[in-house]
């Protein structure tokens, strides 16, 4: 873990790393996070607009799970309602997420935390130090008119109240260390900061406190491509360091394909596949991440025709009777646009998608595009068996 | 353009009323007046009565009627001033902000000038040179008036119209050739609607404490009567000390309802300016009936469990006979 | 440094222009007030006077108008603001007695009123929706609501009837002016009434814009940010009062120009002895040089509290500092 000061007394007994402990038994040490059957409204009564359908996702600790989708396709709703960060018009209204929070990084101590019921006072004392999130915008996601080590120095005192002045301020400075940046830049202003330096501190200032899950919403869109390299480079390191776990959303596929463990793609406020991260690349099953996988082209491999989706994402006050994305599919069938089709593992394995083509019976014939291959070798999730 | 949306906000709505009723004042006033404001005929400092509703003046003349006809010139006054200051607002605001450069400092210094000079002070000067005979002039106090107030109109349709000078449909209007006056009065302008009646409200505002003010201390003719005069005598005749309440309340009353209409309206310009400050949709009762929060807290994402409008169908897969 | 440099220069050409003004405006108008003025006095002041109020106007002897010019410039510089008719004293010592008076009454209520009122629109920002919006419309009524209007309503409430406060004046009549505690407590005392006149008039202007700027500055992503930080609600509030603050300091100048214009009459229902009450009896006097010595007094010292004001705001928004990003 992090040298932290006040934790390392409690660390030094802890002193394997959890990703090489042995895997517990309860669902709540696997899981830091879970959420079912989770629903998020914008508005209420006659004008409601569904942003987010029944949606149910397990979060495994020290895990990196990748949403992505199109804008309006409620993978930011989802996570800032699931911290209750969501703004107004936005309503919870219905599911749960459970928080397992492990005291002082103790894996045999486990609490359970619903979010959704959870007091005000007990959602202050798990942000920021079980729960953190990196915001899209740093430049306004940072107070213009404080110097970045007065951000810095606020987490810390707000909860980790033994710290004195002159620790905060070595936390600071380390933290700035983690992502490679100076120390000078601590006395800085957000509007002096490139915005590749204000996306780091952004996430140093995410670590601070040693968080069990880090969220980051779209961190890299508004980067060009030779710093969103950097950067996502620099989050695998940091992950691979501390152990804390990462929601990562972005609506660019080829992104998560190196970054995430596990992959849900969300279209129209549901799920529509979820699968791990080579498997979701090498052999998507829905239609629609079949598009979205066509629509960057890869550096390497074979020269390929770029499809696209045509089309536009849906109005989610309008959404059409049966399958969202009918309108879209290239291969879309009649029963398509009767029936919603549920989100259903397949494969026999640790994947589900909500297509009638793979779902539907074997009288389905699967397009060819749709039904590559997995390979054999699988370097994450072997013999993960049991679920509570 | 946006299209005018009928306002839907109480505020607004009541503020509009306020102002319509003191136009309708300013118009009719003169004519329902039961006397001549002027007439000293009756018994001097009367309480109110059904003769005389709002009492008599410490010469006998009905204030009520006094009331009704003052309210004609200060609002004519305070219009004309609005008229002027926002005419000369928007010439330089406007050719400051889109001509920019030279123009715009030299623009900019002389809008900061005068903002900088405090008003009311600078009007007191200028109308203690006055003739006596102009300052019964409507036109002129109206013009100096506007002298003083018209600096903050210019800044904010500075700062409106250089944030729309780089914007898109502006900028396709240049690439055509399109002339630079052209310009400012089809694309521009039009876009300044909401602040330019903002600011014209606002120097209204500011234009009836003006006048009012220079009427109280006595620089304004006392043979045109509007409310400020009505106050000067009150306190000339130490209506305030003596108890003569009906004297000097009512007329600063209507002064400060004018007040609250005109500002009250504004909210609803700026409600429309800056969409963040509507009110959000429900009212505190809507929002406990349907198991709401009575207040958005920022941070509490509020929970409700609502019948879904939309169900994922669960249904078992069914074979589908071909 | 720039910036103040500039704001500096901006004051400077203010003030130039105000005394230019003032040396045109009496020639600007009709019928000549000047020698009419004159006219007028000759006879009823020694000599003396009449040269110093001929100069002060640079009327030294017949010379063209950029002679009277400068004339006038350096009689300014050399504290010749001419003498008051109705008075009889030079003005320049007229002022001296009273513009403190004025200047710390005025400087008081804008500090009380600036810090209750953007404090209060903080609150009300932050508790949009709850039943502290019934304020809105009283303070919108109290806004419009001419400041010698309320002080009248107030000298009469608190002052006759009730007997609250003691009214008219600046401290009792029994006292001996200096530094003794009687007297500094008179001052007090006699000061409330007048103070808490023109505060309650100010008020409301900066409640409802600082109320405008925290409902903007709530919907921003690092006042969410703050909340996500898990930071106790005042501090959260603190972090977007700080941000919405600013534009109340940057439009300083516009409302210390109402707060001056209304103070001034609120001392004139008091008699408070400070320039408010000189201005009134100069006005229906028509006494020239005291009228054009308290406008140049009222503009400078309004010159230098914007310049006070732009040099808190530089303080408070960095952005304002520094030009280029790295």
């Amino acid at each position: 873990m992090i040298a932290d000061p006040l934790k390392t007394h409690a660390a030094a007994a802890a002193t394997e790393s959890p990703l090489r402990r042995v895997a517990p038994v309860h669902a709540r040490h696997e899981f830091v996070l879970e959420v079912n059957n989770f629903s998020v409204d914008y508005g209420v009564g006659e004008d409601m607009v569904r942003a987010v359908n029944d949606v149910t996702l397990k979060l495994r600790r020290s895990q990196v799970l990748g949403i992505a989708g199109e804008s309006g396709s409620g993978k930011s709703t989802l996570v800032y309602a699931m911290t209750r960060l969501l703004r107004a018009p936005g309503v919870i209204s219905g599911g749960d997420v459970t928080l397992n929070l492990a005291n002082e990084g103790d894996l045999d101590d486990v609490t359970p935390l619903s979010l959704v019921t959870a007091s005000e006072r007990e959602l202050r004392n798990i942000r920021w130090s079980h729960v953190s999130i990196v915001l899209q915008s740093a430049l306004s996601a940072l107070n213009p008119v404080l110097r970045v080590g007065r951000e810095f120095n606020e987490v810390l005192k707000t909860h980790r109240k033994g710290m004195t002045r002159s620790q905060r301020h070595d936390r600071s400075v380390e933290l700035l260390k983690m992502v490679g940046l100076n120390e000078d830049r601590l006395a800085r202003f957000p509007h002096e900061l490139s915005g590749g330096q204000r996306q780091r501190i952004m996430i140093a200032l995410a670590l601070a406190l040693d968080p069990e899950l880090v969220i980051m919403d779209e961190p890299t869109t508004a980067l060009d491509v030779v710093t969103q390299r950097e950067i996502i480079n620099e989050l695998n390191d940091l992950r691979s360091r501390y152990g804390f776990a990462m929601i990562f959303i972005t609506h660019d596929l080829s992104l998560l394909i190196e970054l995430a463990d596990e992959i849900v793609v969300m279209y129209a406020g549901a799920i529509v596949e979820r699968a791990g991260a080579s498997d979701l690349y090498e052999a998507p099953r829905h239609p629609y991440t079949f598009g979205l996988l066509n629509s960057f082209p890869p550096l390497h491999g074979e020269r390929r025709e770029l499809a696209g989706i045509p089309g536009s994402p849906p109005d989610l006050a309008e959404l059409p009777k049966g399958c969202s994305f009918a309108p879209r599919c290239p291969f879309v069938m009649p029963r398509c646009r009767l029936e919603a089709p549920p989100l259903t593992n397949i494969d026999g394995l640790d994947r589900s998608v909500a297509c009638w083509l793979h779902i539907g019976g074997p009288s389905v014939r699967v397009p060819v595009e749709l039904s590559r291959e997995m390979s054999p070798l699988r370097t994450r999730f072997t013999a993960l068996e049991d679920r509570a | 353009m946006k299209s005018l949306r009928l306002p839907r906000s109480p505020k607004v709505i009541i503020g509009l009323v306020i102002v319509g009723f003191f136009i309708i004042m300013t118009v009719i006033g003169p004519w329902l007046a039961p006397y001549n404001p002027s007439s000293t005929a009756f018994a001097p400092l009367l309480s109110p009565s059904a003769h005389h509703w709002l009492g008599t003046t410490s010469l006998g003349q009905d204030i009520f009627s006094q009331l009704l006809v003052g309210a004609r010139a200060t609002m004519v006054v305070a219009l004309l001033a609005g008229l002027a200051a926002t005419i000369l607002s928007m010439t330089v605001g406007i050719a400051a902000g889109y001509l920019g450069g030279m123009s715009d400092e030299g623009l900019s210094l002389l809008s900061n000038v005068f903002l900088a000079i405090p008003g009311v002070p600078l009007l007191i000067v200028i109308d203690s040179y006055l003739p006596v005979s102009s300052r019964s002039n409507f036109f002129v106090i109206g013009l100096i008036i506007s002298l003083t107030g018209w600096a903050w109109g210019a800044r904010v349709l500075r700062a409106q119209t250089m944030s729309l000078r780089n914007r898109d449909f502006v900028e396709a209007a240049r690439i055509i050739g399109e002339k630079r006056t052209r310009i400012m009065f089809t694309e521009v302008a039009p876009n300044l609607l909401p602040v330019l009646a903002s600011s014209f409200l606002f120097t209204v505002l500011y234009a009836i404490g003006a006048y009012v003010t220079l009427a109280y201390i006595g620089l304004t003719s006392t043979a045109v009567w509007n409310w400020g005069t009505m106050l000067y005598w009150a306190q000339a005749n130490n209506a305030p000390l003596s108890g003569e309440w009906y004297w000097f309340v009512p007329p600063g009353i209507c002064i400060a309802l004018v007040g609250t209409g005109l500002a009250l309206v504004n909210f609803g310009i700026d409600e429309f300016i800056n969409p963040r400050l509507r009110a959000g949709g429900l009212t505190s009762r809507q929002r406990r009936k349907l198991g709401l929060p009575r207040r958005i807290r920022l941070g509490l994402t509020p929970v409700i469990h609502s019948t879904s409008k939309r169900t994922v169908v669960a249904a078992p897969a069914k074979l589908v006979s071909r | 440094m720039r910036m103040l440099a500039r704001r500096l220069a901006l004051y400077i050409v203010t003030a130039w222009v105000a005394i230019t003004a003032n040396f045109l405006l009496p020639r600007m108008m009709p019928g000549n007030p000047i020698q009419t003025l004159i006219g007028k006095i000759t006879g009823t002041v020694t000599p003396n006077e009449i040269r110093a109020i001929r100069l002060s106007f640079g009327l030294g002897f017949h010379q063209g108008l950029i002679a009277q010019y400068f004339t006038y410039l350096t009689q300014l510089l050399h504290g010749n603001f001419g003498v008051s008719i109705t008075l009889g004293a030079p003005v320049s010592a007229i002022l001296r007695q009273s513009v403190p008076w004025t200047v710390g009454l005025i400087g008081l209520s804008t500090i009380f009123s600036f810090a209750i009122g953007t404090f209060g629109g903080a609150l009300l920002g932050w508790s949009r929706g709850s039943r502290l919006d019934a304020l809105i419309p009283a303070a919108t009524f109290f806004q419009a609501v001419p400041y010698f209007f309320l002080a009248t309503v107030m000298l009469l409430l608190f002052g006759s009837d009730l007997h609250w406060f003691p009214v008219l004046g600046a401290y009792s009549q029994t006292v001996t002016p200096g530094w003794n505690l009687a007297y500094v407590s008179s001052v007090i005392r006699y000061g409330e009434l007048p103070l808490i006149a023109i505060v309650m008039s100010s008020l409301a202007g900066w409640m409802l814009g600082m109320r405008n700027m925290m409902i903007t500055m709530i919907g921003e992503d690092f006042v969410l940010m703050a909340v996500a930080k898990g930071l106790p609600r005042r501090k959260v509030i603190w972090h977007a009062a700080r941000n919405a603050i600013l534009p109340s300091i940057a439009n300083l100048s516009l409302a210390i120009g109402l707060v001056v214009s209304g103070a001034l009459l609120v001392e004139l229902v008091f008699n408070y002895p400070g320039v408010g009450d000189l201005l009134l009896q100069a006005v229906l006097n028509e006494d020239y040089p005291l009228i054009q010595g308290i406008f140049l007094v009222i503009t400078l010292a309004v010159l230098a509290a914007n310049f006070l004001a732009d040099i808190v705001y530089l303080w408070l928004d960095p952005r304002t500092r520094t030009v280029a990003a790295v």
